[in-house]
């Protein structure tokens, strides 16, 4: 390469000129791959499946319940970010939070399984709680959990620790501080905990078919759907079905921009 | 009456605050102090808000220094007003009223003297700087507390705003005939507020019999050390 090539390639922004290419192939390329293989036949069929509306309706369901375990839970944990960091409840806590990253998720799953399957909960039902809606939001709340955790703990490290302090005197305890003070001043992260753990539910495969299974009708979600389909061969429900997800996430990520823009 | 002895705090290796011993009466004792010398430290552990390591904190000759800070019965007024962002400025003043402190008829009085009746209804973030300084005082006196411990509540101002309010502030804080123990590395500011006066150098404190003289021992330990170094700003101002 001749200097004067080089130089301009220089002058032309170089991270652009490297970062342009990789992002088309490696992340829009194959969502556009996917979409494009959306055919009229595949959609209709899946439409008019009753299984697929099935999985949806199951998927939304579990989400929405484990995201809000996630956020109950996580209030739990802000306040011991807030009032317990040298205790040895925040720091297992706090643990438990990174843990989950380099794991894989068929290990919680497994772990789930182990945990509240027919050996320990076999009261529950033949199989415990295994294979229930139940497994999928334990399943879905296990892995997105820490999510919700992390963003009230960053929404507590930049909360106006004096106005605790300040309600202390005038007669709160921890908890009523925190009831009163914290956790409205918190509003913004549990929202953005709640999303993220949605978002997360909703994507949640293994762990859920670990656990919850893959019944169709029953304990099917949208994940496993697709799955099943291109088990079965039957890729053009598979791809109309991963358009749906698309879809889904594409309304998730609206909805918080719009939070976002009125926060602001 | 406000006792402290032989007060001491490190953080890690650092130590902070150095054997502090101090009696506040029935008047305003204001510490001054450079930054970084362990002024608001101080404030907090008679607060309850930080442990000390070693010392006793005695109100009312009551030892509050196992209790935590709801049942200390101090007031704190910190640097920021830091208001309670989600209520207004009423509810911010009579939340003491929740946990059975302060009186009705009080809180009136008191949003008269500090001439905010016309924000009541504001959220905080509606007021200027030195209104949302008034609010801060009378939230804390609205609990009608036996100490007052105030952290440099007027050093974010500008100096005309501090120039009245301070007279205001003092009158106020006359009136209740408590102790108050005010920090500040403010030289005019200590004159203006002070009954009595004290300095702290690196986390220590002496009695000084005037502000002047106060001031005079920190400008001797600063000819000490670093002249370049941060304080030695500070000290001009
Ligand atoms: N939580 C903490 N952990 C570690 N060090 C701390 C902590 N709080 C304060 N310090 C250190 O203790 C020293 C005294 O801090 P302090 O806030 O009491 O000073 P100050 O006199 O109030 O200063 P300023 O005028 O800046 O408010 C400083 O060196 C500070 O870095
Ligand atoms: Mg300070």
């Amino acid at each position: 390469m001749d200097g004067s090539l080089m130089n301009k390639i220089m002058n032309k922004d170089l991270i652009t000129i490297l970062f342009t290419p990789l992002l088309f192939l490696l992340i829009i390329y194959p969502i556009v791959a996917l979409l494009t293989n959306l055919e009229v036949p595949g959609v209709r069929e899946t439409l008019m499946d009753g299984l697929f509306w099935d999985s949806v309706k199951n998927t939304l369901l579990a989400a929405l319940v484990a995201a809000s375990l996630c956020v109950i839970l996580s209030i739990g944990f802000g306040y011991c970010h807030l009032f317990m960091r040298n205790s040895l409840l925040y720091k297992a806590a706090n643990l438990m939070n990174d843990l989950p990253i380099a794991l894989p998720h068929t290990v919680a799953g497994l772990a789930l399984l182990l945990a509240f399957g027919r050996t320990n909960f076999g009261f529950a039902g033949p199989t415990g709680l295994a294979f229930t809606m139940i497994a999928v939001v334990l399943a879905m709340f296990f892995v997105s959990y820490p999510l919700a955790a992390r963003a009230v703990a960053s929404g507590v490290d930049q909360m106006d620790l004096e106005s605790i302090a300040v309600a202390r005197t005038l007669g709160d305890t921890p908890t009523k501080a925190f009831l009163r003070i914290a956790l409205p001043a918190l509003r913004e992260a549990l929202f953005s905990g709640f999303v993220l753990s949605f978002a997360r539910s909703l994507s949640e495969f293994a762990a859920v078919i670990m656990f919850g299974g893959n019944v169709p009708g029953s304990t099917q979600v949208l994940a496993s759907y697709v799955f099943t389909k291109v088990e079965e061969g039957e890729v053009a429900m598979a791809v109309t079905a991963s358009g749906f997800c698309i879809f889904l996430s594409l309304i998730l990520v609206v909805l918080v921009g719009q939070g976002r823009r009125r926060r602001a | 009456m406000l006792k402290i002895a032989n007060l001491s705090k490190s953080f890690g290796t650092h130590k902070v605050i150095k054997n502090v011993s101090l009696t506040v009466g029935s008047e305003i004792r204001v510490v001054l102090g450079l930054n970084g010398c362990g002024k608001s430290t101080m404030l907090k552990i008679v607060a309850g808000i930080l442990a000390s390591d070693n010392g006793k904190i005695l109100i009312d000759k009551r030892d509050v220094t196992a209790l935590p800070p709801e049942d200390r019965h101090v007031g704190y007024v910190p640097q920021q007003a830091s208001l309670f962002k989600h209520l207004s400025v009423r509810e911010n003043i009579r939340y003491c009223l929740r946990n059975g402190r302060g009186a009705e008829a009080d809180i009136d009085q008191l949003v008269e003297m500090l001439k905010i009746e016309n924000v009541l209804d504001k959220k905080p973030e509606a007021l200027s700087g030195g209104f949302q300084s008034r609010v801060s005082l009378a939230r804390t006196l609205a609990s009608q507390p036996h100490v007052m411990l105030m952290d440099e509540p007027l050093s974010d101002l500008d100096l005309a705003i501090k120039e009245k309010l301070i007279p205001e502030f003092r009158k106020v804080l006359k009136k209740l005939g408590i102790p108050v123990l005010y920090v500040t590395h403010d030289l005019s500011e200590a004159q203006l507020l002070g009954d009595r006066f004290s300095c702290m150098i690196e986390g220590v404190l002496s009695d000084a019999d005037s502000a002047e003289k106060a001031f005079g021992l920190i400008r001797e330990s600063i000819s000490d050390y670093d002249l370049h170094g941060p304080a030695q700003h500070q000290l001009r101002n």
